[in-house]
């Protein structure tokens, strides 16, 4: 069956960050002058309004700033998700993400924990970065 | 020059609201317009300014609503008429600004939309969130409401309690779209998930009809009809980053200064508010604004909202027309002209005072935020 859900709409500004994905890497701008990385892309930092930028790949790893839990669909292919969990990613390098916490009953999530990214191949053109929870290590046994 | 107690509202217009089927856009913004026209008790030729909500794209078959659209059909040709107006919050310190510029001398704002059988679905047009499934104002603001949760520990027990508080209000109210129906506590408890942490219930209402006021000097005032409304102080902050990226979901939002730039504006404290009519989209929004305003510290919300502080014989009535949760959701024109019909006295078995056991008032704090919590606005009005 073709994917049914919407599709991502690269953009002149998002292109990179998609073209990226589809190699399993997470792309986003640095700043030159100030390192800040930034998330959404633009021409310039808005922090230090340089024009001087690089695209770096970001380790995938990142907390969960915050998550709901949708009981309703909005859109009829997300009707057998239900119920699925968006949440917003603080990403180590900095910038919030969105996307969904996969492999996990919603219940358990919590705000902070700890997630890495977990790429899905939608089709030829795109794959999701989605996220899932890092188990804690309790430490070596003794 | 301060523009305390300069300018002041003077005309209210309502239309039928709630599920009004087989009406377009344009004819609650027309007939709003009108009757706030009326109200105020002046003719169609005094007025030259006009400000309306322009951002919705039109239902099926209608044609998009500009303010110019709305002057025809009032047979108005103002001398200022707002173009690019997407934000309701806006619309009084663009009005002032006009009128303090002597651009013109009587200015009307307007909000209508047949958003409920147009089935109008609230969301930013982003097409990236939907690949993830992420749809609608609901989830965005639930999105605060959770990391707020993590961050000073509310809970849906504090958003009850608002729930209910404003339900009271509007079983008060024959204009307000839940008149007819009480909400207990446990009514909320079993209201139905829809993007947790928010049940239906924390969701405000989706309404037809439309809102409208008129805006002038205080001098011009005088000689109208009614009690004029004098905006006191205003404030306004925006701190516009879209949630994915915002830091202040769970507070400081933009209510924090713009209510600092209010009250400072009017000269007073929050001890001499009598009432506040907060823009409340969801529960949380309004736990928010009045935390984030500094009516009870982070996390104290439980508490404070406790015993009916809000509600009909509360110590601090909150959105005594049932607001957008329980009378019809007219952006923030719901909480504005609920603030000056109460000062008016003119809000019947709800009316502030004696009738509904609360202190007859002299100041109502309004607030109005946009987008998800990325705009902010504060309104004092005061009888005067």
């Amino acid at each position: 069956m073709t994917y049914q859900k919407p599709l991502p709409q690269p953009n002149a500004d998002t292109r990179p960050f998609w073209d990226g994905c589809k190699q399993h890497q997470l792309r986003f701008q640095k700043c030159r002058n100030c390192q800040h990385v930034r998330w959404p892309p633009s021409i310039l930092c808005p922090l230090c309004y340089s024009h001087d930028t690089e695209w770096i790949v970001a380790s995938g790893k990142g907390k969960i700033y915050t998550f709901v839990v949708y009981h309703q669909a909005f859109h009829k292919a997300f009707e057998s998700d239900l119920p699925y969990v968006t949440a917003i990613i603080e990403l180590e390098e900095g910038p919030h993400l969105l996307s969904n916490i996969v492999g996990c009953d919603p219940g358990e999530i919590e705000c902070d924990m700890p997630v890495q990214v977990a790429w899905e191949d939608i089709n030829e053109d795109f794959a999701l970065p989605k996220f899932r929870i890092v188990e804690i290590s309790k430490g070596p046994d003794t | 020059m301060s523009l305390k107690d300069k300018y002041a509202i003077v005309g209210i217009g309502y239309t039928d609201q709630g599920r009004v089927p087989g009406r377009s856009a344009l004819s609650f913004y027309v007939e709003a317009c009108a009757n706030a026209i009326e109200d105020a008790g002046l003719r169609r030729e005094d007025i030259d300014g006009l400000i309306s909500y322009r951002y919705f794209q039109p239902a099926q078959g209608e044609r998009e609503v500009t303010p110019y659209v709305i002057a025809q059909h009032l047979g108005l040709a103002p001398k200022y008429l707002s173009q690019e107006a997407n934000c309701a919050r806006s619309h009084l310190a663009h009005a002032l600004g006009v009128l303090e510029a002597g651009l013109c001398h009587y200015v009307v704002v307007a909000y209508a939309d047949n958003a409920l059988s147009n089935n109008r679905f609230f969301d930013e047009i982003s097409v990236d969130r939907a690949v993830f499934g992420q749809f609608g104002a609901v989830a965005d603001y639930a999105m605060a409401a959770r990391r707020a949760m993590h961050t000073f520990r509310t809970s849906p027990d504090s958003w009850k309690q608002i729930a209910v508080g404003q339900r009271k209000w509007a079983n008060l109210n024959p204009r307000a779209m839940f008149y007819d129906r009480p909400l207990t506590a446990e009514d909320y408890y079993n209201s139905r998930w829809l993007v947790e942490p928010f049940r239906v219930a924390d969701c405000c209402l989706v309404s037809d009809g439309g809102r409208a006021y008129v805006v002038t000097s205080v001098e011009r005032a005088r000689d109208l009809r009614h009690q004029p409304v004098a905006i006191m102080g205003i404030g306004q902050h925006n701190p516009s980053c879209y949630v994915d990226q915002a830091l202040y979901l769970a507070g400081p939002t933009g209510a924090k200064l713009a209510g600092e730039t209010a009250l400072k504006m009017a000269g007073i404290g929050l001890g001499d508010i009598d009432a506040c009519e907060i823009y409340d989209c969801f529960t949380y929004t309004v736990e928010i604004t009045l935390q984030d305003y500094g009516f009870f510290g982070p996390g104290e919300g439980l508490d404070w909202f406790k015993n009916g502080t809000i509600e009909p014989g509360g110590r601090l009535p909150v959105n005594t027309s049932g607001g957008q949760l329980s009378e019809a959701y007219f952006m923030g024109l719901t909480p504005l002209t609920e603030a000056a019909m109460q000062l008016m006295g003119r809000c019947g078995d709800r009316q502030l005072g004696a009738k509904t056991n609360t202190k007859t008032p002299e100041i109502i704090l309004c607030s109005d935020n946009g987008g998800i919590l990325q705009t902010h606005c504060c309104t004092i009005l005061r009888k005067i």
